[in-house]
């Protein structure tokens, strides 16, 4: 079951500025989707649109099953929402702003009560309940908004850079926080730039570029898709015969690598499997007699992978146009072009959403 | 309906802290109390008294007062609203009933809360020329002028999402509309000409048609701010 399911949604701010471009999102319940992008590539506006705050300038949004409009407040009721750099009343401390909070989401005053005293807990603000917010850290607010967003369980939670302005050992505890919170028929859906908090916490990834969703998939295969055919090697000995060689690994011309002093990172362009070409380089370890000092298939950290799929996408804008244009011909002609799935056509690599 | 309560007396609580509210009571009884004093002593008639304060004291620093509370109702909270507030489960409606309600409840209750004691001492020491449903009228047609006040500030803090800008708005359409009525030949409508009238409203001079004229065209334009504010406000990105 889809919870968050968005159809062609796009915004598009007073005439002037593409913030979503046909954006076409699907969060399966259960899951801890993290929405990665640069700064200004929509994950906030897809959030403001998902909870109702802003309208849709094209495009359809179902939220846990239901379309999502300004007055669905039932549907809010069963969302947890941190925003990235919370603001609060400046007035109010952590105990009244929670049970303003718990009021408003319509809990009864007792169980406000216990949940408030709970979540300070959880957040670590129990020695801070007292104080006004207006004094607070960054870190302190990030905590605080956590700790609102949970106030009602909630099915569905949304977390807008839950880990932004933290010290490390805030981060850690965020991060820890909302692995614990995970599963339980929870869905979380975390929007960072930080792939670090990506990798650690998320089941499912999302990358945004200028408006439009260029990958999604699991976690898994995004780490496939990274790993897909670098093998990094240490080694010492006769280099020279060793990196003759390489080009060799593989048919003429497929066979990529760069030295770096004693290291050499190969990166073949190829459809055999990984291992098979991690045989191949240790054969040719073997056959030059070098010294074998390190291996590494996971060299080509996610960062690259991710950065390589936004070149990729910015290099290809008219062919996804085209690709685009074509998917929804066969959309109106009654047919999807995977079967009954859609995807983001013309971009390579990307699995059906 | 818990929603709409907890806004309400959460937005009640901040008006209470504000400092805007704490200098305008302290600006509106201050000088009430020295003419009462005045009044008892120099045996000022009541109408004269009560009119003057309105046009002196009540309706400049009411008007400025009641500008500022209004019209920073939704854009002085603009990042609050949705953070904290619109993100929960709360209808667009439900907010902004209760800001309307706080808002201009809270107007009427301060306006109320000095004059009717004021009118009272006025009436009981200073030389009595009023009749009853005259300074009833009276009390009531600037409580409903002080309404359309509010009503359009909350309709500019919709619409504009600077507090200053839209102070400055409400400010300039007060400073202005006394020209404008008076080109379309409306200069009954003008705070000026329906404060100029007060004493004789007071003592129950006025014509009936005057009074009610008033008493219609005010809560209708105030109806109409209203309606406005909520439709801008359901359509409003957050």
């Amino acid at each position: 079951m889809h919870v968050i399911l968005t159809s062609d949604l796009t915004k598009i701010y007073e005439k002037r500025y593409i913030a979503l471009n046909a954006l076409n999102l699907r969060v399966e319940k259960g899951s801890v989707f993290g929405l990665v992008g640069p700064n200004g590539a929509g994950k906030s506006t897809t959030f403001r649109i998902l909870l109702g705050l802003e309208r849709p300038t094209a495009g359809h949004v179902t939220v846990l099953g239901e379309p999502m409009t300004a007055e669905r407040a039932d549907i809010r009721r069963r969302i947890g929402f941190l925003p990235a750099n919370p603001s609060f009343p400046r007035y109010m401390t952590p105990i009244s702003y929670l049970e303003f909070t718990g009021s408003v989401l319509g809990l009864p005053g007792e169980r406000a009560k216990i949940q408030l005293a709970r979540l300070l807990q959880a957040v670590d603000l129990t020695a801070a309940a007292s104080q006004r917010i207006g004094g607070f850290s960054t870190g302190m607010l990030t905590r605080l908004g956590i700790a609102a967003a949970l106030m009602n369980d909630p099915e569905l939670l949304i977390l807008d850079e839950p880990t932004s302005g933290l010290d490390p050992a805030g981060r850690k505890q965020t991060i820890e926080l909302i692995r614990e919170l995970s599963g339980r028929d929870r869905t979380i859906i975390i929007a960072t730039h930080i792939l670090g908090d990506v990798e650690r916490v998320c089941t499912d990834v999302g990358i945004i570029s200028s408006g439009r969703l260029i990958y999604s998939g699991p976690m898994a295969e995004m780490w496939r898709l990274a790993r897909q055919g670098t093998i990094s090697v240490e080694i010492e000995g006769n280099t020279a015969a060793f990196e003759q060689q390489i080009p060799t690994l593989d048919e003429l011309g497929s066979v990529r690598y760069e030295r770096l002093g004693s290291e050499f990172r190969i990166t073949f362009l190829g459809t055999e499997p990984l291992p098979e070409y991690v045989e191949r380089v240790l054969q040719l370890v073997d056959r030059t007699g070098v010294d074998l000092l390190h291996i590494n298939t996971g060299a080509d950290e996610i960062e690259e992978a991710f950065l390589r799929r936004l070149e990729e996408d910015r290099t290809r804008g008219f062919l996804r146009a085209a690709a685009w244009a074509a998917t929804q011909d066969i959309a109106r002609r009654g047919a999807s072009p995977n079967g009954s799935e859609t995807s983001d056509a013309g971009i390579p690599g990307h699995p059906a959403v | 309906m818990q929603a709409f309560l907890a806004i309400l007396r959460y937005d009640v609580e901040q008006l209470t802290r504000s400092w805007v509210t704490r200098v305008w009571i302290l600006l509106l009884v201050v000088p009430a109390l020295f003419l009462v004093a005045v009044a008892a002593n120099e045996k000022e008639l009541a109408s004269e008294t009560m009119a003057a304060y309105i046009a002196a004291v009540l309706a400049p620093f009411s008007a400025l007062a009641v500008a500022v509370i209004a019209s920073s109702a939704v854009s002085g909270e603009a990042s609050i609203i949705a953070d904290s507030i619109m993100s929960r489960s709360v209808t667009r409606t439900e907010y902004i009933s209760a800001k309307i309600i706080a808002r201009m409840g809270f107007t009427l209750a301060v306006y109320l809360a000095v004059m009717i004691p004021f009118a009272y001492l006025i009436i009981r020491y200073a030389a009595a020329d009023t009749s009853i449903a005259g300074v009833v009228a009276g009390v009531l047609m600037v409580a409903l002028l002080l309404a359309f006040l509010a009503a359009f500030g909350l309709t500019m803090s919709t619409l504009l999402s600077n507090v200053l800008m839209a102070v400055l708005a409400v400010l300039l359409v007060i400073v202005l509309s006394g020209v404008v009525l008076q080109f379309l030949g409306l200069t009954w409508m003008s705070t000026t000409a329906v404060i100029e009238a007060l004493p004789r409203t007071f003592r129950g001079q006025s014509s009936s048609w005057d009074v009610a004229r008033v008493i219609v065209v005010f809560p209708s334009l105030t109806a109409a701010s209203l309606f406005t504010s909520i439709w801008v406000f359901r359509r409003k990105d957050l």
